[in-house]
């Protein structure tokens, strides 16, 4: 059953203006449309510029698009103020870039963690919901009194998975959920998104422009070029016979090894 | 839609701020809640009780019998046709003589807009000579600092004793030719100089430390040429400054002006002022405030024409300029002034400042360490006594101003025509405005300082908001359901106070500095309260024959201003 559908969706930025001048639109986002199944774990690459990281704040409803629908299990998805949102918030949730600057360094992990619970109004005792979620990521509860300039990278990561899960949400989006992070702490980064998802069926859209991580983890890759969905393949298909040259060249940068696994 | 509206707002700010200013100065002779027509027939014929068929026929002929607001379309009108009103004491029209006051104070500025020049070169040159050699560069030092806290009328008073009372050097007052013009030029320009001096350096030893430098200096480019760019360089980013500045002389021209006796805008202004005659006070305002509009918006021009196609593709080069090491021995002076401070307060304060029980200008003895004033009151307890009520009102102003402030820079794109037009304004055309509302007093003084001093701390906030909200945890803050208004206690306001606190307490001299500026000019603080420009303005007319009395008050002024400059060049590494 399809969960979010993106039916031609478009958005370009105003380009800088110049003095009594004004050059045309820049289009970031080309009639898109696609469909993320439940449970689906899905990969979004591309280069820097292609229009994933537009595509992602579309989906997040922190900017609207000029045309195109997205919808949530057939409901329509507008940006617009917090409160009007807090539904699709509770089912879709955001694990950000950079795990460290994205925890307020002002609160401790179980205020942080349990912070979505209350704002979204989600039906729970926070503070229990809260050492589930950090328990599901591998912390221990002594981690809840620490604040984020304590924890290593890989520990706030884990934190900002944390939060991200404990509203329970139906899809988890992440950007680059393991760039900042070295390889080994990456790779059990990538097993805990994977049992998470497993365990509570979440499904994951994943953007990265590292393929290598995506093959790890995903069972479909979508590859984004100026602005368009190149390619929507099964992750194997592409691996093995990738039809867009901008493809071969992601394929190409990524390192051999990871690339076959 | 919304967002052409969201785009425009910034815009929209502006324009509404100005026109609010006009309608304000309009509606002058309303707000102050006096009779206009009784006022008129006080200030001509001394009448305490005019007839009412007297005062009705004149407010007809005024046109004032039909309301404020026909009034104020009236005003509007005649603003257009050249006629500015006609003054209420002589009943003549207002522009002439504002015009004519004008084009001296405009004599005047562009003297002191010289010396501010030369000596913001002279103190560059160094730094300048410095970085031409490839050798380290550093920011400005105390002298330039100390130049930028010395008010204007206190430098005129200062410049009054030594060079025209003791050394008999230049004429102490009047316009009639160039010898008189120069040390009203230099107490107005000095302490612009110094602040721009200070910015220039700072400015210069920025760009020595960006990469080009080096890469020029290699393929051979001689030092005149690499001098060249290098002001080229550092300038645009100097020009908004530099219009501040100059803004901020056409106050301290004010002060100036009544010091030397020069028959500027100012002079004309405050006359206006201390009369009650509000058609010129309001002409007069209206061209102050043009005038500074005027210099905003040519500077923002010359800077725009400097940095040409740069300012557009955001190319300017971005320098890391390593800070000096800490300083152990910094906060030897600010500790020393408020020793200095301390000792007078408790020499003082025992002491009665209102009681003449001496003789009049007495000199200093051992009964009476700092001698007497004019009407032969203690100057040691009056001083003393000042500093209490200057310093707690200053106090007071900072607090008022930190919140306003911290409130204003919470919505920088709606606010950002006032804090801009604010920040134009110095602080004596405020109070210019609040006495023709509301007649000189200390909390008008108060009122007046708090109007404008909060406007750099809102920028500054504004500042610091938009940095914060660029922040990774803030901006995720909508995804876990933290609206805008929670999301200020939780993010934004712990990240900024800090900052804009410590901002708003470097400011407290600079603040006592503008109250009692005012109590000099006669615009704040009444007699016989024993405030610290009060003092000063006493003392002045006897500057000949007590010049040490004029001295002892500059000094207790520059105890406030070293304060000023120590505590900032001891947060400032």
């Amino acid at each position: 059953m399809s969960v979010l559908s993106v039916r031609g969706l478009s958005l370009s930025y105003p380009a800088p203006r110049r003095f009594l001048r004004r050059a045309a639109a820049l289009p970031a986002l080309h009639d898109l449309s696609f469909d993320l199944q439940a449970g689906e774990r899905v990969g979004l690459v591309g280069a820097s510029g292609s229009g994933k990281s537009s595509l992602l704040r579309c989906l997040l409803a922190t900017e609207a698009a000029q045309t195109g629908h997205i919808l949530f299990k057939g409901r329509e998805v507008a940006a617009g103020p917090v409160a009007a949102l807090r539904w699709y918030r509770r089912a879709v949730q955001y694990v950000p870039q950079d795990p460290v600057a994205s925890l307020e360094p002002r609160m401790t992990v179980a205020q942080l963690v349990a912070e979505p619970l209350l704002r979204l109004h989600v039906d729970c005792d926070p503070a229990r919901r809260a050492e589930e979620a950090l328990d599901s990521v591998g912390l221990d509860p002594r981690f809840l009194s620490r604040r984020p300039e304590e924890l290593s990278g890989g520990q706030a990561q884990r934190v900002a998975i944390a939060r991200a899960i404990a509203t329970r949400p139906v899809l988890l989006l992440t950007d680059e959920p393991v760039s900042g992070l070295d390889m080994t702490i990456r790779a059990q980064v990538v097993q805990v998104l994977r049992n998470l998802s497993d365990a509570y069926g979440t499904g994951l859209l994943m953007v990265s422009h590292d393929i290598s991580v995506v093959a790890g983890l995903c069972s479909r890759a979508m590859v984004m070029d100026g602005g368009r969905i190149v390619e929507d393949r099964p992750v194997r298909d592409l691996l093995r016979d990738p039809h867009h040259i901008h493809t071969r060249e992601l394929l190409n940068a990524a390192p051999p090894m990871t690339a076959a696994a | 839609m919304i967002r052409t509206l969201d785009r425009l707002t910034p815009a929209l700010s502006r324009g509404v701020t100005l026109c609010a200013v006009m309608v304000l100065v309009a509606m002058l002779p309303w707000i102050s809640g006096r009779d206009p027509a009784r006022s008129i027939l006080r200030a001509r014929m001394g009448e305490q009780d005019a007839s009412p068929e007297a005062l009705a026929a004149l407010r007809d002929r005024l046109g004032l019998a039909e309301g404020p607001v026909a009034h104020m379309r009236g005003w509007f009108a005649g603003l257009a046709q050249g006629d500015w009103g006609t003054s209420w004491i002589s009943g003549a029209p207002v522009l002439p003589g504002m015009v004519k006051a004008l084009g001296v104070s405009l004599t005047l500025m562009s003297a002191a807009f010289a010396v501010a020049l030369v000596t913001a070169v002279l103190l560059a040159g160094p730094t300048m000579r410095r970085g031409l050699r490839g050798r380290d560069t550093r920011s400005s030092g105390t002298v330039a600092a100390s130049l930028t806290a010395m008010p204007e009328f206190m430098l005129s008073a200062l410049f009054l004793v030594v060079f025209s009372v003791w050394l008999g050097w230049l004429p102490p007052y009047g316009w009639q030719g160039p010898a008189h013009v120069v040390l009203p030029a230099l107490a107005l320009g000095l302490p612009g100089g110094g602040l721009l001096g200070r910015l220039l350096t700072n400015a210069v030893a920025a760009t020595f430390h960006e990469r080009w430098i080096a890469t020029w200096a290699v393929a051979g480019f001689s030092r005149r040429q690499i001098a060249r760019a290098v002001l080229r360089r550092s300038l645009p980013a100097l020009m908004p400054q530099m219009g501040m500045i100059v803004v901020g002389m056409t106050g301290g021209a004010i002060a100036v002006e009544q010091v030397f006796s020069i028959p500027g805008l100012g002079r004309a202004v405050l006359g206006a002022a201390s009369a009650q005659d509000l058609p010129a006070l309001q002409a007069g305002i209206l061209i102050l405030l043009l005038n500074a509009l005027v210099i905003g918006v040519v500077a923002n021009l010359i800077r725009v024409a400097l940095l040409g196609r740069a300012l557009h593709m955001g190319a300017l080069p971005v320098a890391r300029v390593v800070p000096l090491p800490p300083d152990p021995r910094l906060w030897l002076v600010p500790a020393a002034v408020v020793v200095i401070l301390l000792v007078l307060l408790a020499a003082g304060l025992p002491r009665d400042p209102f009681t003449s029980q001496f003789l009049r200008l007495q000199p200093p003895g051992f009964d009476l360490p700092l001698g007497a004033d004019g009407l032969g009151r203690d100057v040691l307890a009056r001083i003393a006594h000042g500093a209490l009520s200057t310093v707690g009102m200053a106090v007071l102003v900072t607090l008022i101003s930190l919140f306003i402030g911290l409130g204003m820079g919470l919505m920088p794109r709606l606010a950002i025509g006032l804090i801009e037009v604010t920040k134009a304004t110095p602080p004596t055309i405020a109070a210019l405005i609040v006495v023709a509302a509301m007649g000189p007093s200390a909390p008008g003084a108060l009122l007046a300082v708090t109007a404008v001093a909060w406007a750099p701390l809102a920028a500054h906030t504004a500042a610091l908001v938009t940095e914060a909200r660029a922040q990774p945890h803030v901006r995720i803050a909508p995804i876990l359901g933290v609206g805008p208004l929670r999301l200020i206690p939780r993010s934004i306001l712990p990240a900024i106070f800090g900052p804009v606190l410590r901002h708003a307490m470097l400011r407290l001299p600079g603040n006592a500095l503008a109250l009692a500026a005012l109590g000099f000019l006669g615009l704040g603080a009444r007699p016989p309260s024993p405030e610290w420009g009060l003092i000063l303005a006493d003392a002045l007319p006897y500057v000949e024959r007590a010049p040490l009395a004029v001295l002892t008050s500059v000094l207790a002024l520059a105890l406030i201003s070293v304060l000023g400059v120590s505590l900032v060049s001891m947060t400032r590494r």
